[in-house]
C-alpha cells in the first residue's frame, strides 16, 4: 500500500513537487501548502502525479489554486507524468485542457 | 381344390392311439420342456420321427419371416436339405402351411405340387403336417417315403399330427423367450440411454437462480436444458425441444445439447450463439429435423436477461408488479434456413420471474381434453405466484401431471425474487476525513461486484467520496465529532447510495452544480457527482433532523 506523502526537490532549475498516494480531504490541506510554497521561488515548479492512485476534488482544488497563483506572477507552472485515475478525474471536471501536461519532467523543461 | 391329397382335418381318434405312440409322445414333450438347445432338440426328434413312423426321411421346415420363405432347419435321411429353402405356398410344404391342414401324398408323380426330387433322394410318398400355434402355422412336420414300399395312412396322419402338437409349442416358446430376451435388451438399452440423457441435464443446485424440470413422455427425451456458470459471473442458460419423440430425436437432442453447451462458453451474443449452433446442425443434420431452443443469459448481479428465440414457444415474463408479458420467437428453429440472423433481445428481470417451456406444457389436456395453451399456463404461473421458486416449479409441473401429458414436457423459471432493495453495505462513521479511505473501498468492492468496468467504478468511487467529503466539510465545517451514515442499496435495476448526517439543515436551493467554465479551486464536488450519478436528491430527512441526499446510479 502506498504512503500518501508530498515532497519538494529542485530538478535542473526547476521545483518538484511529487505527489504519492490517496489525495482526499484528509491530507489535500498539506498538498495545497506544498504547491504553495514550492511557487514562493520564481522557479518553475512541476507537480509530479505519477504515485498518484486516487485524487478527489480537493486535490483537484490544490493544483487548480496553484496554477491560478502562478499565472499571476507569470511562473511557469505543469504538471507530468499523470497517472490514469488523476486524468480522468480531470477529464470528468473538464480540466485536462486547462493545465500543462507534460509526460515526463524533461518534457516539461524543455 | 383339384389335388390328388387327401387332406385330413378331423380330430385325432384317441382310440386310434396306441401305447407306442403315447411313449413318443411323452418322450418329445419331456425333451422339449427341458431343452436349453431347440436346434440340438429338433435334430433328435427328427431321427425318432422317422424312426417311429418307419419313414425313410423327416425333417423340419420353419417360416422365416425375415426372408419371407420356408427354410428346412433339421433332417434326417440319407439326403442333408437342412437349409434347403422354398417358397411360401410351394410345394407339400408350403401347401401344408398355407391350409394349415395335414397333407398325404402317396404318389408323388401325380401330385403338380411336389417340386421334385432333392441331390437323388427319390421321393415317391410325402405325409407333412403343420406346425400350429395361435399365431397360424409356424412350419411344418415332414416324413418322406415309408419304409418296405408301404404307403402312409390316416393312422400316420394322426400320429405326425399329434407329434407336431409338442414341437410346435416347443418351437414357439423358443421364438418368444427370444422376443422376451431382445425386449428386455432393448428396454435396458433404453434405461441406458435415458440415464446416459439425465446426466447431460446440469445438477440441481441450491438457491440458484435458474431452476427447470423435464418429465419425458417415454423412456427417452426429446426436450433438454442447460445451466452453467461463465467466468464473468453471468448464468448461461438454454432450453431446446427437438422435433420428434423418437430414438432418432434423443440423439439428435444429445448433439445439439453438446453443440449449445460448446458454443457458450464464449459468452458471444445469444443471437451469435443460436446462429453458431444452427449453422453447425444446418451442415450435420438429417433433413426434416430440426431443433427449437432459447438461449441466453442471465446476470443476478443486475437482473438482466440477454437471449435469443430459435422457434420455441413464447415465454412468459411476470413482472415485480404482476403484469405478464409474452416473449415470442424472433427466428426459426435451428437446423432449417443455414445463414439465418438471430436477434438478442435484452431485459432487467427487476424481481419479475421467467417462465421458459417446451410445447408439451401448452400441449397438456386440460378438463375437457383441449390443450391448455398459453392461457393454461398463465392461469399456473398465477396460482404459484406466492411461493419460492422451487416450489413454483414443483407445483407446476405438479399441476401439469394431475392432466394428461402427450409430450416431452420441460420448464425452466429464472427467478429475481430480489422483490426487494438488497442492502449491499452500511457505513456509520464520524465526519473525520481519515474515514474517507474505508468509504472509498467499501464502494469500490461493491462497485466490482456488481460488473462495473474500471473507469466506471473509479467515477463512482470518487463521486461517493466527494459526496462525504462534503458532508465533513460543509455540513459539520470540518468538526470531526459529528456521524454520518452511508447505505449503499441493490434496487431492480440501480445502485442507490442513501447519505444520511445529522448536521444543521442545508438549504437544498444552494446544493447546485456550478460552471465548470470557470475556472476555480472550490465548489467542483456536486459537479463531479452530478456527471457520474444518473439522478441525485439532496433533502431533508423527514424526522426533521439533517440532510440526506440520494445518488442512483443505474446498473452496468
Amino acid at each position: 500500500m502506498s504512503e500518501n506523502d508530498c515532497a519538494t526537490s529542485d530538478h535542473q532549475g526547476l521545483r518538484l513537487v511529487k505527489v504519492r498516494g490517496e489525495v482526499d480531504l484528509s491530507w489535500s490541506q498539506r498538498l495545497r501548502k506544498t504547491i504553495l510554497e514550492a511557487l514562493a521561488s520564481a522557479r518553475p515548479v512541476a507537480v509530479d502525479l505519477s504515485a498518484v492512485t486516487y485524487i478527489d476534488s480537493s486535490g483537484i482544488a490544490a493544483l487548480v489554486e496553484g496554477f491560478q497563483n502562478a499565472r499571476g506572477k507569470g511562473q511557469r507552472f505543469a504538471l507530468v507524468a499523470v497517472s490514469r485515475p488523476v486524468i480522468a478525474v480531470l477529464e470528468l471536471a473538464r480540466l485536462d485542457r486547462v493545465f500543462p501536461i507534460f509526460p515526463t519532467v524533461d518534457e516539461a523543461l524543455k | 381344390m383339384s389335388a390328388p391329397a387327401e387332406a385330413l382335418p378331423a380330430p385325432v381318434g384317441l382310440a386310434r392311439i396306441g401305447p407306442e405312440e403315447v411313449g413318443i409322445l411323452a418322450d418329445f414333450s419331456h425333451a422339449f420342456a427341458a431343452t436349453l438347445d431347440i436346434g440340438e432338440t429338433l435334430r433328435r426328434a427328427v431321427v425318432q420321427i422317422a424312426e417311429h413312423m418307419n419313414a425313410e426321411a423327416a425333417a423340419v421346415f420353419l417360416v422365416d419371416p425375415a426372408a419371407g420363405d420356408i427354410e428346412c432347419r433339421a433332417c434326417a435321411g440319407p439326403v442333408d436339405v437342412v437349409g434347403l429353402r422354398v417358397q411360401r405356398g410351394r410345394g407339400i410344404v408350403g401347401r401344408a402351411i398355407e391350409e394349415n391342414r395335414v397333407q398325404m401324398v402317396r404318389d408323388t408323380r401325380t401330385d403338380p405340387d411336389h417340386l421334385g426330387d432333392q441331390r437323388g433322394f427319390q421321393t415317391r410318398s410325402i405325409l407333412c403336417a403343420p406346425l400350429h400355434t395361435a399365431e397360424g402355422a409356424i412350419g411344418a412336420l415332414q416324413v418322406l417315403n415309408k419304409r418296405d414300399g408301404a404307403l402312409f395312412d390316416s393312422h400316420d396322419a394322426d400320429v405326425l399330427r399329434l407329434l407336431a402338437v409338442p414341437t410346435a409349442l416347443a418351437l414357439n416358446n423358443a421364438r418368444l423367450t427370444r422376443e422376451l430376451v431382445e425386449q428386455n435388451r432393448i428396454k435396458r438399452e433404453f434405461q441406458l440411454a435415458r440415464q446416459m440423457q439425465k446426466t447431460l441435464l446440469p445438477a440441481r443446485r441450491k438457491d440458484y437462480p435458474v431452476t427447470a424440470l423435464n418429465l419425458p413422455a417415454r423412456e427417452i427425451s426429446g426436450d433438454f436444458y442447460d445451466y452453467f456458470d461463465l467466468p464473468d459471473g453471468r448464468i448461461a442458460f438454454c432450453l431446446g425441444d427437438v422435433a420428434g419423440k423418437g430414438m432418432d430425436a434423443a440423439l439428435l437432442m444429445v448433439r445439439a445439447s453438446s453443440c449449445l453447451r460448446w458454443a457458450g462458453r464464449d459468452a458471444a451474443p445469444p443471437g451469435e450463439w443460436l446462429a453458431r449452433v444452427n449453422r453447425e446442425l444446418c451442415e450435420t443434420v438429417t433433413r426434416g429435423m430440426f431443433v427449437c431452443v432459447v438461449a441466453g443469459y442471465y446476470d443476478q448481479r443486475s437482473s438482466m436477461v440477454e437471449l435469443s428465440n430459435g422457434g420455441f414457444p413464447p415465454l412468459l415474463l411476470r413482472r415485480a408488479d404482476e403484469r405478464v408479458q409474452e416473449l415470442r420467437a424472433d427466428g426459426p428453429p435451428l437446423g432449417i434456413v443455414p445463414d439465418y440472423v438471430y436477434e438478442s433481445a435484452r431485459f432487467a428481470l427487476a424481481g419479475g420471474s421467467l417462465y421458459a417451456f417446451s410445447d408439451g406444457v401448452t400441449d397438456v389436456r386440460g378438463p375437457e381434453r383441449r390443450p391448455i395453451g398459453i392461457e393454461g399456463v398463465r392461469a399456473l404461473i398465477e396460482r404459484v405466484s406466492g411461493l419460492s421458486p422451487r416450489a413454483r416449479v414443483r407445483a407446476i409441473v405438479g399441476q401439469l401431471r394431475k392432466m394428461s401429458l402427450a409430450d416431452d414436457t420441460t420448464l425452466m423459471l429464472i427467478a429475481d425474487d430480489r422483490a426487494e432493495p438488497r442492502l449491499l453495505g452500511r457505513i456509520d462513521g464520524s465526519s473525520d476525513p481519515e474515514n474517507l479511505r474505508s468509504v472509498r473501498r467499501k464502494v469500490a468492492a461493491i462497485a466490482s461486484d456488481l460488473g462495473y468496468d474500471e473507469d466506471a467504478r473509479g467515477r463512482i468511487v470518487l463521486a461517493v467520496d466527494e459526496a462525504v467529503a462534503n458532508v465533513i466539510r460543509h455540513a459539520y465545517g470540518g468538526c470531526c465529532d459529528g456521524r454520518f451514515e452511508l447505505a449503499i442499496w441493490l434496487d431492480a435495476d440501480a445502485l442507490r447510495f442513501e447519505l444520511r448526517d445529522w448536521a444543521a439543515p442545508v438549504d437544498p436551493g444552494r446544493i447546485k452544480p456550478r460552471d465548470l467554465s470557470e475556472c476555480r479551486p472550490g465548489g467542483l464536488g456536486i459537479n463531479l457527482i452530478d456527471s457520474v450519478m444518473d439522478r441525485w436528491l439532496f433533502r431533508q430527512p423527514e424526522d426533521g433532523h439533517g440532510n440526506q441526499l440520494t445518488m442512483i446510479k443505474r446498473l452496468p
